[in-house]
């Protein structure tokens, strides 16, 4: 609200006319501050981007999950209403599908979040170094997927990778086809590199939240006696735990739309044990052409992170009230 | 062979025949500016070749020689990388655009002609007059009608060192053994692809167990996946993985590197693959053979060039098309494309020969090439392959045997097309 000064005379003297000087200020406020149209002005680049950009695929998309249609042929297509919903529930490959994708959400959330959280009370000490570690850690972020993906096929090498050398060093047999070929190992190869790329950020985001956590209020734990993981626990998890929640939810994101680690180190294999929905949608729909299919596939994704971001909120709801 | 530049001709009348009609009908309407017809016709031409090292300069020289030719038609390269390019051009076609004329791969050309994606060819074209290689010119017509013509046209050999491997082995018994006897160390007798990550790959090496043991995926109408020949080419191809005369687990990229570094002994691969590992190493002393299995068939990698159906300037491609298939212009695409062959009989140049003393191994091959494909279920066939290969792959994991899994793969490939 703009307080306009009226220039009356204290002690209820008889008013003074504003002068105009005054006028013009709140003129200028008036105008800096802008019309009631000016948020929506604000707001209409993100608006139209996601109108256009998303909403009408999203709805196209939505349409096409109850048509039979071919990529060579998109515009001819047949109402199907809910066979293909029906056709991939009943798939048992595909029920496999979900529960990889979910067994690939929860390990590398759980595994980028715990590791990221970890990396970054490391690096929140102090120690000889600690600038030039701050920026070698965020290089496996910074990298492209795809750059990831190679780097750990070839570490993977069943002749010539590190990896594998480490492995068998340790007497880890990965089998004569390698990891990545290895029905057992080849989800966890994927998890791994996954991981690697994701705690870079995650540390970085919780580092920057534990510098706001107040050192007074350590310092009083401390001072209370209360030990390290007391302070973690009492103090320290209290600041970071918003920041936690919504790096769990943007990993957990994340994870149901990646696409190119997997498709790169394994193409859902071997025996379809790292395919994830993304790599089920990509497949039906620029391998096996069939847009209807791989649309329905989207929807269930979409569902899925509907469902994790609508339930995200109410903990974090619960939580807010709690504290 | 004669030069035919009456095709040409013909095209190219029409299109000055089409500008004068537009010019005049623009005066005549008493309209200022350019109109559709008298402006130069530009076409697009997509082939994932024009972004090969030591092939994409030759083929862009190609054009430039084209457009300097006449001042009609322009061609204009458009590189689309090969990994993507199926997609991408696919997408494009089925949205009513795309390039003009394309370079595909078998499986793309079979989905494209089967989706109405093409411009029929039966019309323009005479394979006789032309003199088109009967064998793999007849799988670009589809049910009467032509739709397209060989671009490039790729046979699989035998690659070999000839450093390791004097003399190549000429029957299945000795390829087995030339490949135990090299395996040592971090050297191996033999390289193919065996991972999923490369299920097209695969897909291609398999394919010649398949054929040179006599298998087929199909009798032309009816799947026959798990039939005695194609099970006993596999489990050839399995004998060898089992044997580890190989490198498990290795892409392509690798083992084509322990090639050149020779650690590997022999490969099966395609003419596309000489020129580039001379390429890449002049050095290397390699040689081709004939696959050394029981049955004179193997894979090839063959490439039509097809017209797209939506194309705006329909006889400008045409005459495009017409004047790559002169003997002139064939003879010097042949030399460009080094191993491969075109689609029409050339003579070999003398700097060819020298430089690859088996191009007539390969080129005898043309005639037994049989596309990498399910014939009869072209528009199938990447889905055929995922279960297919699939299905090998589990087989050289040991979950199943190679009949077992071929069984399987039958049923599902026959619960896929609906047989």
């Amino acid at each position: 609200m703009t307080r306009v000064h009226t220039g009356a005379a204290p002690g209820g003297a008889a008013p003074i006319p504003s002068p105009p000087r005054v006028t013009a200020t709140a003129k200028r406020r008036r105008r800096a501050a802008g019309s009631r149209w000016t948020p929506y002005l604000f707001l209409a680049p993100a608006a139209i981007y996601i109108l256009f950009f998303q909403m009408i695929p999203l709805v196209q998309e939505f349409r096409l999950s109850f048509t039979r249609t071919s990529l060579l042929n998109p515009t001819r297509n047949e109402w199907v209403g809910l066979d293909n919903y029906a056709a991939i529930f009943s798939d048992a490959e595909f029920q496999r599908t979900l529960l990889t994708t979910l067994v690939y959400v929860v390990i590398s959330v759980i595994g980028a979040v715990g590791l990221g959280l970890l990396v970054a009370l490391l690096l929140n000490g102090t120690f000889p170094g600690r600038t030039i570690a701050r920026s070698l850690i965020t290089i496996p972020w910074a990298a492209p997927g795809i750059a990831v993906a190679m780097i750990w096929i070839w570490m993977l090498n069943p002749q010539f990778g590190i990896l594998t050398k480490l492995l068998k060093a340790v007497g880890i047999d990965p089998g004569r086809s390698g990891v990545l070929d290895n029905p057992d190992l080849a989800l966890f190869a994927v998890l791994l590199t996954t991981v690697w790329q994701l705690v870079p950020f995650v540390s970085v985001v919780l580092l920057s939240a534990l510098q706001s956590v107040p050192k007074e209020l350590v310092e009083a734990a401390e001072v209370d006696g209360a030990g390290r993981w007391a302070v973690f626990r009492v103090v320290t998890w209290q600041v970071l735990r918003p920041t936690v929640g919504l790096v769990a939810v943007l990993m957990t994101i994340w994870a149901l739309r990646r696409f190119e680690i997997i498709w790169v180190m394994t193409r859902g294999g071997p025996l379809g044990n790292t395919r994830t929905l993304v790599i089920d949608l990509y497949s039906q729909a620029f391998e096996s052409q069939q847009l209807g299919s791989a649309a329905a596939i989207g929807m269930v994704g979409i569902a899925i992170s509907l469902i994790i971001i609508i339930g995200s909120r109410f903990v974090a709801r619960g939580a807010g009230k709690e504290s | 062979m004669q030069a035919r530049p009456h095709h040409r001709v013909k095209a190219l009348a029409a299109l000055s025949l089409f500008s004068a009609s537009a010019l005049v009908l623009a005066g005549c309407s008493g309209e200022s500016g350019p109109s559709a017809g008298s402006e130069p016709v530009t076409i697009t031409f997509a082939a994932s070749t024009f972004g090969d090292p030591g092939r994409g300069e030759g083929l862009e020289a190609m054009l430039a020689d084209y457009n300097s030719s006449q001042d009609i038609v322009t061609v204009e390269p458009a590189s689309v990388p090969f990994p993507t390019f199926a997609q991408t051009v696919l997408t494009q076609m089925g949205a009513g655009s795309g390039p003009d004329l394309i370079r595909f791969n078998m499986a793309e050309f079979e989905s494209a002609a089967a989706a109405g994606l093409l411009e029929p060819l039966t019309d323009s074209i005479d394979a006789d007059e032309l003199g088109l290689i009967a064998g793999p010119d007849q799988y670009l017509i589809k049910d009467g009608e032509r739709y397209g013509v060989v671009f490039e046209n790729s046979n699989y050999g035998m690659f070999y060192n000839a450093d390791l491997i004097p003399n190549p082995p000429e029957t299945f018994e000795e390829f087995v053994q030339v490949a135990k006897d090299l395996t040592q160390g971090d050297t191996y007798g033999l390289a193919f692809r065996q991972t999923q990550a490369e299920e097209a790959g695969v897909w291609q090496d398999i394919q010649n167990f398949v054929l040179g043991f006599g298998g087929s995926w199909t009798d032309g109408d009816t799947l026959t996946i798990d039939s005695p020949e194609v099970i006993e080419g596999l489990e050839a191809f399995q004998m060898l993985y089992d044997l580890q005369v190989i490198p498990q687990g290795a892409d392509a990229a690798t083992f084509r590197q322990m090639f050149a570094n020779g650690l590997v002994g022999m490969e099966l691969n395609n003419g596309g693959y000489a020129t580039a590992t001379t390429a890449n190493n002049p050095d290397l002393n390699f040689s081709v053979a004939d696959i050394p299995f029981p049955v004179q068939s193997q894979g090839t990698l063959l490439t039509p060039m097809v017209m797209n159906v939506h194309s705006d300037h329909k006889e400008a491609v045409l005459d495009f098309m017409t004047w790559l298939l002169e003997p002139a212009q064939q003879s010097q695409l042949q030399e460009i494309l080094g191993a491969s062959s075109v689609a029409t009989e050339t003579e070999r140049s003398e700097a060819s020969l020298e430089l690859y003393p088996f191009l007539p191994v390969l080129d005898e091959m043309t005639e037994t090439g049989v596309p990498q494909l399910v014939l009869g279920y072209g528009p199938e066939t990447p889905e055929l392959r995922t279960i297919i290969v699939t299905q090998v792959l589990a087989a050289l994991q040991g979950q199943t045997d190679m009949a077992t899994a071929m069984e399987t793969a039958q049923q599902q490939a026959e619960e896929l097309v609906g047989q």
